[in-house]
């Protein structure tokens, strides 16, 4: 019986160790794939910042033009524009963007523009509509990221959706990342910046310069959300492999511990068996 | 002497944040420079070559397409997907 024993737990030692082999290897992965992340999000970062504040200030002097960008609709559809990973075992990076979109849409109609594997998997399996999607985060260059942006401004300007949300995991720390929900459609004029300049001069007016360089900002902030993404999500697989390697670690030392003692009482039975047999 | 700071970005990298003499640039409607105490302005720029003024007076040459020009208080903004030093080897 305890051969038996000693067996079983010899083999999961085995896999076990296979297993901390895998988890290992991925963390190194993605150690290596955060460093370049980071210096591409860092990168794209002042983009979204200075874009921003540009984007502001025109549509703030937009008033008078009344452009169908800047003046809220009644909102009867929703659109989310939503950046997951393109692969899971990367903790609750998946789940917990898909939970706060769930959260946040309870109440209205609304479809997807999913960005990566896993996005486009959950929608599908949901039956969510699906407007438009890229399959990879990874490698996402910019001219896709306009095309996106075009063709989400098409489906605005038709009318089939009233608002746009983007959605991304936003890279604070390897340890920490917040998931961000940003209104993309309306722009948001209210909470421009104090400073908006009051008297601006545009060339041509306003709604032709927004309307020119709208699919441009938006697929510029859809790149950036999306290398933003791409650093949480390898920081947050980095954290994950990295717990579940010392877990498995822990796991062989608890196993050796339990081989070792069956091992240990295997003998003494067998040295106790032969001195008795050796009594009689 | 008066300057402008400008700033030049890319989704995919900052190009330029420094003060600065002067800048030139093409919009649609034509060549525009941006001085020191320029009215707040926005074009759209076209495809064309910038110069830019550089705070000890030397002159860099870059190529922009599309985008975005702003000028709010001598703030200048360049806001483009597509620039590049043409004087960089």
């Amino acid at each position: 019986m305890a051969g038996a024993s000693m067996k079983d737990i010899k083999l999961r030692i085995r896999s076990v160790e296979s297993t901390m082999q895998i988890t290992k290897a991925m963390q190194l992965v993605a150690s290596s794939k955060l460093r370049n992340a980071r210096a591409r999000m860092e990168a794209s970062r002042p983009y979204m910042k200075v874009a921003r504040r540009a984007v502001w200030d025109i549509a703030a002097h937009n008033t008078g033009a009344q452009s169908h960008y800047v003046i809220p609709r009644e909102i009867k559809h929703r659109c989310y524009i939503v950046i997951a990973g393109d692969r899971g075992l990367a903790g609750s990076y998946n789940a917990n963007m898909f939970k706060r979109i769930e959260w946040d849409s309870k109440d209205a109609n609304c479809c997807v523009i999913p960005i990566g594997r896993k996005a486009k998997e959950h929608y599908t399996r949901r039956g969510v509509p699906i407007i438009t999607e890229i399959e990879k985060v990874e490698g996402l260059d910019l001219s896709t990221c306009e095309a996106l942006a075009q063709r989400m401004l098409d489906s605005y300007d038709s009318g089939e959706y009233d608002e746009v949300v983007l959605a991304y995991t936003s890279f604070v720390s390897v340890l920490t990342q917040k998931t961000k929900l940003k209104p993309l459609l309306p722009l948001d004029t209210r909470d421009a910046p104090e400073h908006t300049s009051k008297q601006m001069l545009c060339e041509p007016d306003a709604d032709t310069l927004l309307k020119g360089f709208l699919p441009q900002y938006l697929g510029g902030l859809i790149y950036a959300a999306a290398c933003d993404a791409f650093a949480s999500e390898q920081a947050a697989r980095r954290v994950a492999m990295d717990s579940a390697t010392k877990n498995a670690g822990e796991m062989i030392e608890d196993l050796s511990l339990r081989y070792n003692r069956a091992r240990q009482s295997s003998i003494t039975q067998e040295l106790t068996e032969i001195v008795a047999g050796a009594e009689h | 002497m008066a300057l402008i700071h400008l700033t030049i970005v890319t989704p995919e990298c900052r190009h330029y944040d420094a003060d600065a003499q002067r800048i030139v640039v093409r919009t649609t409607g034509g060549d525009v420079a941006i001085l020191p105490k320029h009215i707040d302005y926005a074009a759209a720029l076209g495809s064309g070559e910038a110069r830019v003024t550089e705070e000890d007076g030397t002159v860099r040459h870059a190529h922009i397409e599309g985008g975005v020009l702003h000028v709010a208080s001598d703030q200048v903004q360049v806001i483009t997907s597509n620039f590049r030093w043409t004087d960089e080897q």
